[in-house]
């Protein structure tokens, strides 16, 4: 029964970790697999996520972060959960150094439309730490093989504070390349910053993206996407050209546990990926 | 023409006891609350004298706990053991027409979609039905509605043997080729008589006349009506009024799938196992970040209704209800699922028979 049991997760190695803010509760994670098998199938593309897995604590449904480009290694930016109890696995690995194993089971649900992307001008939209499978796809689209396959790409990333920025480094180098536009702002600045200031929805406007041939991929906390998406309306982005991830709670990660739906969608299997021409079709049960 | 089989009610127990050498045989046993399906320890226990299991069947292929992986907190990842689950070839003895239907609705959801789950496929696989027609000279269950759902009171399909009673006497019929076999080596059985086949075939035929509580249901229509009322908070806060988010509904019913995976770990040794859950509690979608889409009764009443007749409808096909009447019969405060339903359509295009 242990053979193929989607219910049995793959031992990962903690080879990195990556404090992310200056608040400190949000690390990126670097794995290695313990089983080079594991590695060769964990095949996986950007906006898929997996369950991270800790025995005598639980499994925590986590998007993604890394590239398939990224070889040898599979990466999740995590947030220290819990605003009513402490989440106890996100805790958990927050507390582990590196070294350290856990579990890990997928790659789950489905990816960013990647063949749907293909040719388009991509405009990636993200808000705070739900950046990180946005992160996993500018860093695809962005690799040598895959950089002709795509259009124009503009990235708008927004946080809070300068110090709530995740992957600085790599934004950095994002902004000193030719080939993808880099606009980061942030909603309060500090005494160091020099960037832009403004909540993300106003600076989308500023921008303004053409929706040409283009697809906007937004991802956020709900007020952000709440803001935003109008904009992208009043620019002219169909639906189906407008794309999110949903997130619900979460258990089997593979559509049998009847926890994460949304009408007759499972969150998990059928998404977490979803164009707003579907979420409209769904109720409002999220 | 497959050949119809016959024993007698006083030797039960020797056929019990022929299954029990083969494998296990499971089978309704009189506990203190009522019936339900248990492994017999005694050939003895097989009565057939029951109307329906509290519990349903699916206890069988879906365990109330399912044991996933052993570990302990102080070892390394890698000593975590995958459990073994031990399962012999099954006999699952007495399950009414309505039931054997919910296996086959069930199989669409764990094993013919998506990911197959493991443990559904290989206790299925290792069981064989014995469906057992209900006694129609009786009246109808005023909480049971098969009827509406066109599943008839002695449906053989999806069974593998099919049995009905008639007096002191036991019918059986082989249904698939696991059946036939089967009862091919079954000792103490004989040759029905011409005149008991005939009234076995009639006695099926007529099963599907027998009248439950019926109301004319279209899956399609039905599945857009409640998208139609979905957003009716109204509708929704009337019928899920008395409603104490108990969840027995869903425990006693044969085509609710949800479950929880907990780690329960003792003394540093720990087994993460998975258990029924209920879309019908408050903490089922309650995320680490406080989050949670249904904090309110309605809400979760509302959504385990339009999974059974409208999202299901849509993901899978059929209704995901077989009008077994658990959910109704073992409700503390009477809620009734089969009116949510006629209120829902209200007047418009059902029928009252």
């Amino acid at each position: 029964m242990s053979e193929n049991n989607p219910y049995i997760p793959m031992p990962v190695e903690i080879s990195k970790i990556i404090d992310e803010v200056d608040t400190h509760d949000i690390k990126t994670f670097r794995f290695t697999f313990v089983n080079k098998d594991d590695e060769q199938k964990f095949v996986y593309l950007p906006g898929q996520f997996a369950e991270l897995s800790i025995y005598g604590k639980g499994e925590s449904p986590i998007g993604i972060a890394s590239a398939p480009t990224d070889a040898g290694y599979v990466e999740f930016t995590v947030q220290r959960a819990g605003a009513i109890l402490p989440g106890l696995v996100t805790s958990a690995l927050h507390d582990m150094d590196e070294g350290g194993r856990i579990g890990l089971r997928g790659p789950l649900g489905h990816s960013w439309p990647i063949e749907f992307l293909e040719k388009k001008n991509i405009v990636v939209v993200g808000g705070g730490f739900a950046f990180t499978t946005l992160r996993s796809l500018v860093k695809y689209m962005l690799h040598k093989d895959n950089r002709s396959r795509f259009g124009d790409i503009t990235v708008i990333y927004g946080a809070r504070t300068p110090g709530l920025l995740c992957y600085k480094d790599e934004l950095a180098a994002w902004e000193k390349r030719s080939d993808i536009k880099t606009i980061i702002t942030v909603d309060k600045g500090n005494e160091t910053w020099t960037g832009r200031e403004g909540f993300v929805p106003a600076v989308c406007k500023d921008v303004a993206p053409s929706p040409e041939n283009a697809v906007a991929v937004i991802c956020g906390p709900p007020v952000m996407i709440k803001f935003t998406l109008p904009v992208f309306f009043e620019l002219g982005f169909s639906k189906e050209n407008i794309l999110t991830s949903l997130e619900m709670r979460m258990k089997c990660g593979i559509g049998k546990c009847g926890r994460c739906n949304v009408g007759y969608k499972y969150v998990c299997s059928d998404g977490p990926v979803f164009s707003l021409a579907e979420l409209e079709d769904l109720p409002r049960d999220f | 023409m497959l050949v119809l089989k016959k024993t007698t009610i006083d030797k039960l127990p020797e056929l019990a006891a022929c299954l029990m050498e083969k494998g296990t045989l499971v089978a309704p046993v009189k506990e203190a609350g009522g019936f339900n399906f248990r492994a017999i320890t005694d050939a003895a226990q097989v009565d057939l004298i029951f109307h329906n299991t509290i519990l349903s069947p699916k206890t069988v292929f879906f365990p109330q706990t399912e044991d996933f992986v052993r570990y302990s907190v102080y070892q390394p990842i890698l000593e975590a053991k995958p459990v073994e689950p031990e399962i012999r070839p099954t006999f699952l003895f007495g399950v009414r027409p309505c039931d054997v239907k919910s296996f086959e609705i069930m199989d669409i959801h764990f094993t013919r979609t998506g990911v197959p789950d493991p443990y559904w496929r290989k206790r299925r696989d290792a069981t064989i039905i014995f469906g057992f027609a209900f006694d129609t000279s009786e009246e109808a269950d005023p909480a049971e509605f098969y009827h509406t759902l066109g599943i008839g009171a002695a449906d053989p399909d999806g069974s593998d043997v099919f049995m009905l009673r008639r007096d002191d006497v036991l019918f059986l019929k082989a249904v698939s080729p696991r059946g036939e076999n089967l009862l091919g080596g079954l000792a103490g059985l004989t040759d029905a008589a011409p005149d008991e086949r005939k009234y076995f075939d009639d006695y099926i035929a007529q099963g599907h006349d027998y009248k439950t509580r019926y109301t004319c249901v279209d899956a399609e229509a039905i599945a857009k009506e409640f998208e139609a009322i979905f957003h009716n908070t109204d509708f929704w806060t009337k019928v899920s009024n008395a409603c104490l988010s108990c969840g027995i509904c869903t425990f006693v019913c044969p085509t609710c799938y949800c479950f929880d995976i907990c780690d329960e770990t003792q003394f540093g040794q720990g087994v993460r196992r998975r258990v029924w859950d209920a879309c019908m509690f408050t903490d089922f979608t309650l995320e680490a970040s406080g989050h949670n889409p249904r904090t309110q009764v309605y809400q979760r009443l509302r959504q385990k209704i339009c999974h059974k007749y409208s999202f299901h409808i849509r993901k899978y096909g059929p209704i995901s209800c077989v009008g077994c009447g658990r959910c109704t019969r073992y409700c503390p405060v009477n809620i009734d699922i089969f009116s949510i339903v006629e209120q829902a359509v209200q007047a418009k295009w059902y029928k009252r028979m």
